[in-house]
């Protein structure tokens, strides 16, 4: 059994396992993907430390570190469920249960899905969350963006230069990206804005064909032709499976209190045992460094409730930790 | 000594997943060949129709598909 098992291996599951083994405990990060969202980030200008780096890079060096202190890490495992029995979380995995004394929960945020007919059976076949990744295979065809963020604008503008026509759906007529992002696209002879329109569907055989269309106005439905879909339109924390467990708010962020200790749910009453760090929180800002700074937190506090003890204060540095 | 396999990664210039594939490979000193199928068409065709993915990464070893950067399947496929 460990003392504390760890779901999530991104800035914030990394940082607790750091925190967590320097204090002695036994320490197994499972995370379904390597380095969380920083990792699909091409550029990072805003982590102390490095003027500009790589998100790979920057989470690869995180996890040599977590590494170097013996933490255990199992990638390629989800958490589908927690139960507890007896004073202690048992962890299932779709393959393998884990036990551990305490959780940290740290998995992040995964992006959102539209949630229509066809999204499931044509991703990878035509509809993609990564344009940057993607995108080149749809050389001189015709692709449509959904999304009205500059995540969604980025995706039209660099698939303006690789593919034949962009349609840019996006459900309104205004954008919450940055307007010169918006004028930018606007430029572009060949995107194509619909604007106040959804997706209702995406047809096709064995790749993706065609998308439909429906202006929330009119009503009128269109079916573009396309070969590809690029879906941006945001990203979600996937926290239904830990909802019986934990409280969790209308945008299904797990509430934490400063010591990033969670709460029964419907309760301001703080559960013992489940602690949350990083995007999962309800904490506003999502930042690479608040999900480091909760990482920590959340290890010191599991420190203590596996001692069985009260807020103490730690200083965890000037002094080399053996390995 | 690991037996010899034939190994081909595709992918593209951007995607982080194929930099950590390739940065795997060149960790565990293991021979690879590497396709940008946004720069080749032809390959590009040629992976989607073996495949029937338009995603990348994809890595080929021995004939078979891995679809993702899939540590796990890969250290399997190799017996690392």
């Amino acid at each position: 059994m460990h003392d504390v098992i760890i779901i999530g291996g991104g800035p914030a599951g990394l940082t607790a396992g750091i925190y967590a083994i320097r204090r002695t405990l036994k320490t197994l990060i499972i995370s379904e993907e390597f380095g969380g969202v920083p990792a699909n980030v091409p550029f990072i200008e805003n982590y102390p430390g490095f003027k500009e780096i790589d998100g790979m890079d920057l989470m690869k060096k995180m996890e040599e570190q977590t590494k170097s202190f013996g933490v255990e890490i199992v990638y390629g495992e989800s958490a589908r469920e927690i139960i507890e029995e007896k004073g202690k979380f048992i962890i299932k995995t779709e393959e393998n249960e884990y036990e551990a004394k305490a959780v940290i929960l740290a998995f992040g945020r995964s992006p959102r899905h539209l949630n229509v007919p066809g999204e499931d059976k044509f991703e990878n076949k035509g509809i993609s969350y990564c344009v940057n990744c993607d995108g080149p295979l749809f050389k001189d065809e015709v692709v449509c963006t959904v999304g009205g963020g500059n995540a969604a604008l980025d995706a039209a503008l660099v698939m303006s230069k690789i593919g034949k026509k962009v349609y840019l759906i996006h459900r309104r007529d205004e954008f919450r990206g940055f307007e010169a992002f918006v004028n930018k696209v606007k430029n572009k002879d060949n995107v194509e804005f619909v604007l106040n329109s959804v997706v209702k569907e995406f047809k096709g055989d064995k790749m993706l064909k065609s998308v439909i269309v429906e202006n929330v106005k009119t009503k009128e439905t269109r079916e573009l032709e396309v070969a590809g879909a690029f879906i941006e339109i945001g990203s979600v924390v996937e926290s239904d499976f830990v909802k019986e467990l934990v409280k969790v708010n209308e945008s299904r962020l797990i509430v934490v209190n400063k010591n990033c200790q969670t709460f029964y749910p419907d309760s301001d009453k703080v559960r013992p045992g489940i602690f949350a760090a990083g995007d999962v929180t309800d904490n506003p800002f999502k930042q690479i460094v608040v999900a480091t700074g909760q990482g920590s937190i959340a290890a010191l506090e599991t420190y203590n409730y596996v001692q069985g003890r009260e807020g103490e204060l730690y200083a965890d540095w000037g002094h080399k930790k053996e390995k | 000594m690991m037996a010899e396999h034939k190994i081909i990664e595709y992918g593209t210039e951007m995607c982080p997943w194929c930099k950590r594939a390739k940065e795997f490979f060149e960790e565990n000193k293991i021979k690879y060949k590497y396709i940008d199928v946004g720069k080749d068409r032809e390959a590009a065709m040629k992976m989607i129709e073996k495949t029937g993915q338009r995603g990348v990464p994809v890595i080929e070893i021995d004939g078979e598909f891995i679809i993702g950067f899939n540590e796990k399947k890969i250290r399997e496929k190799l017996g690392l």
